[in-house]
């Protein structure tokens, strides 16, 4: 649905995006993740159509970005940052508007307009002016205005950013539900949304993809992915020796030390599973175990180490 | 160029002109200047006890009438590009499968709809006069026509010169400023007839003086030289605006 190669964007001497290269297969919902600045943005206006890309060649739907710009609009939901809205004009009427400029026929574009309004939830505030709304009803104005036209690829720059929580489930679950009939690329800073909708992640920094894989592999990559808790009653200096003697363990860190008790964390190696060599150790020397639990890196770990400087 | 999509666009154009408390002020205001300008010049007339014919070309010709035009059409299209800019719902509009001249040509069409909206009180002035005045009117169809034709012709061109401004800027007021600027000079530049310029100058200032192609047209003779001169600078500036949106885009 999304080829890109070698696609490269400079603002004014300034490279935002520096040849990165990724495709986004139909009816993947992926999520694009990345520090303030890192291109999110500048490579989702060059998807939808509205910059042209300094170098490289991207295809939307099987459509140039240059050369078939006006194709690859009609067939691309673009939901832009901050949600753009003519402020002076009612929803329905926008939605209307929205619907015949992207090409709805007219007979149809009362029955999408109310098909969006109602997935969006914006049948209450159909009839009015789109400058009194919420941030959070905007948002989903924007959404609605994104889906009007029933396109093969939804572009969402931050869909759920300054929403409450409550509208944040409903807009994951409407995005989830959209999975199945669209292809969805997404950014956000909510990297939980991300671990609950997206089929995949790809993560850019400074211009560059530093990742692309789904939530699962990309947790398991990070240091410790699979690391262990545990709470003995035993020496510090014996818990250390004594766990890190297991095999499969890289590194034994002592969280804590309180009375007779000691708290520890265990880094395995990536992508092994250590929890009974683990628990062999601590039976054979017959320490009273009190916890081991595994701990999961979230993505939110993987964004800060691929991310981090 | 898709017909729907021009008129899409076009009927949202109007519309946002006509919620926009800018439209009605501009409107109260101008009626109310042309027609004190209107009421006086009659009243010259009655005093002077002249005939109904000169009226138009009185009022046309005078400073009220182009002082009226020169800051209406800056202020009509000040926000027509600006405040997408601004807004940043330029950036929505243009990612919907739309051409930037599509969008440029349905602004101005909207806006040059406004301004013929703007001259209907003063139409009917005259209309008003001509049905309750049991005066003899030496006036032909032409001499009352014409002289709308040109004020049109001139509007819509001083219209593009607007649009041109707000391409340029994302501040209204600069842009209207800026639009003022831009049609001051292009009217001072039909006023440089004064000055001796020799036959080529004097030739030269009469295929773009304003105020010398309105004297013709009040007068009932229709030429058509400022008629291909307004359309084709209209385009003109239409095309620079289409040029300065896309540039926008390709450089931001």
């Amino acid at each position: 649905m999304i080829e890109v190669s070698n696609f490269s964007k400079t603002y004014a001497g300034f490279k935002a995006v520096q040849g990165i290269s990724f495709q986004v297969n139909k009816g993947e919902i992926v999520g694009f993740l990345g520090p303030n600045g890192a291109g999110k943005s500048t490579t989702m206006k060059v998807l939808a159509g509205y910059l042209p890309p300094t170098d490289g060649r991207i295809k939307v739907a099987g459509y140039d970005v240059v050369g078939e710009s006006l194709e690859v609009r009609r067939n691309v939901g673009y939901m832009p940052e901050n949600v753009p809205l003519y402020t002076d004009m009612r929803v329905d009427e926008f939605l209307r508007f929205r619907a015949r400029l992207k090409g709805v026929p007219a007979k149809k574009v009362r029955d999408r307009v109310e098909h969006v309004a109602r997935l969006c939830n914006l049948l209450d505030v159909q009839r009015k002016v789109i400058g009194t709304l919420s941030k959070g009803f905007r948002q989903r104005v924007g959404l609605a205005d994104a889906m009007v036209h029933d396109p093969q690829l939804l572009i969402l720059d931050e869909p759920t950013i300054g929403l409450d929580p409550h509208q944040i489930r409903s807009v994951r679950d409407l995005i989830r539900s959209l999975g199945a009939h669209h292809t969805i690329l997404l950014s956000t800073h909510i990297l939980s949304e991300v671990e609950a909708t997206c089929n995949r992640v790809l993560i850019i920094n400074r211009g560059r993809i530093e990742a692309s894989d789904t939530p699962a592999n990309l947790t398991r990559l990070v240091r410790g992915g699979g690391a262990l808790v545990v709470e003995v009653r035993a020496q510090r200096m014996a818990v250390a020796e004594k766990l890190a003697a297991v095999a499969d363990v890289e590194e034994v860190e002592i969280l804590q030390e309180s009375g007779e008790w000691t708290f520890a964390k265990v880094f395995a190696k990536t992508g092994v599973d250590i929890r009974d060599g683990v628990y062999e150790a601590i039976r054979s020397e017959g320490w009273p175990l009190r916890e081991l639990s595994r701990t999961r890196a979230t993505l939110e770990d993987v964004f800060v180490e691929l991310t981090q400087d | 160029m898709s017909p729907s999509t021009f008129w899409t666009l076009y009927k949202r154009e109007l519309r946002g002109i006509f919620v926009s408390p800018v439209a009605y002020v501009v409107l109260g205001g101008c009626s109310l200047i042309i027609g004190a300008g209107f009421s006086v010049f009659l009243h010259a007339m009655i005093e002077n006890n002249v005939k109904g014919s000169p009226l138009l070309s009185w009022l046309l010709g005078s400073f009220v009438f182009w002082f009226t035009v020169m800051i209406e059409t800056p202020l009509i299209s000040m926000r027509a590009l600006s405040e997408e800019y601004k807004m940043g719902t330029i950036e929505m509009l243009l990612t919907a499968p739309v051409r930037e001249w599509e969008v440029v040509l349905s602004k101005f069409a909207a806006l040059a709809t406004f301004y013929v909206v703007l001259w209907l009180p003063a139409a009917l002035d005259v209309s008003y006069l001509y049905v309750f005045s049991d005066q003899k009117w030496d006036m032909t169809w032409g001499m009352a026509l014409l002289p709308f034709a040109m004020v049109f012709l001139i509007g819509f061109l001083y219209i593009a010169i607007g649009l041109f401004a707000s391409s340029l800027t994302k501040n209204q007021v600069i842009a209207a400023i800026l639009g003022f600027a831009f049609i001051f000079i292009a009217f001072c530049v039909g006023l440089l007839g004064v000055f001796d310029l020799g036959e080529r100058g004097r030739d030269i200032i009469a295929y773009v003086s304003g105020t010398q192609h309105m004297d013709t047209f009040c007068r009932g003779i229709f030429d058509t030289r400022p008629v291909v001169f307004y359309l084709s600078t209209t385009f003109f500036f239409l095309f620079l605006t289409q040029r300065v949106l896309e540039s926008r885009r390709l450089r931001s």
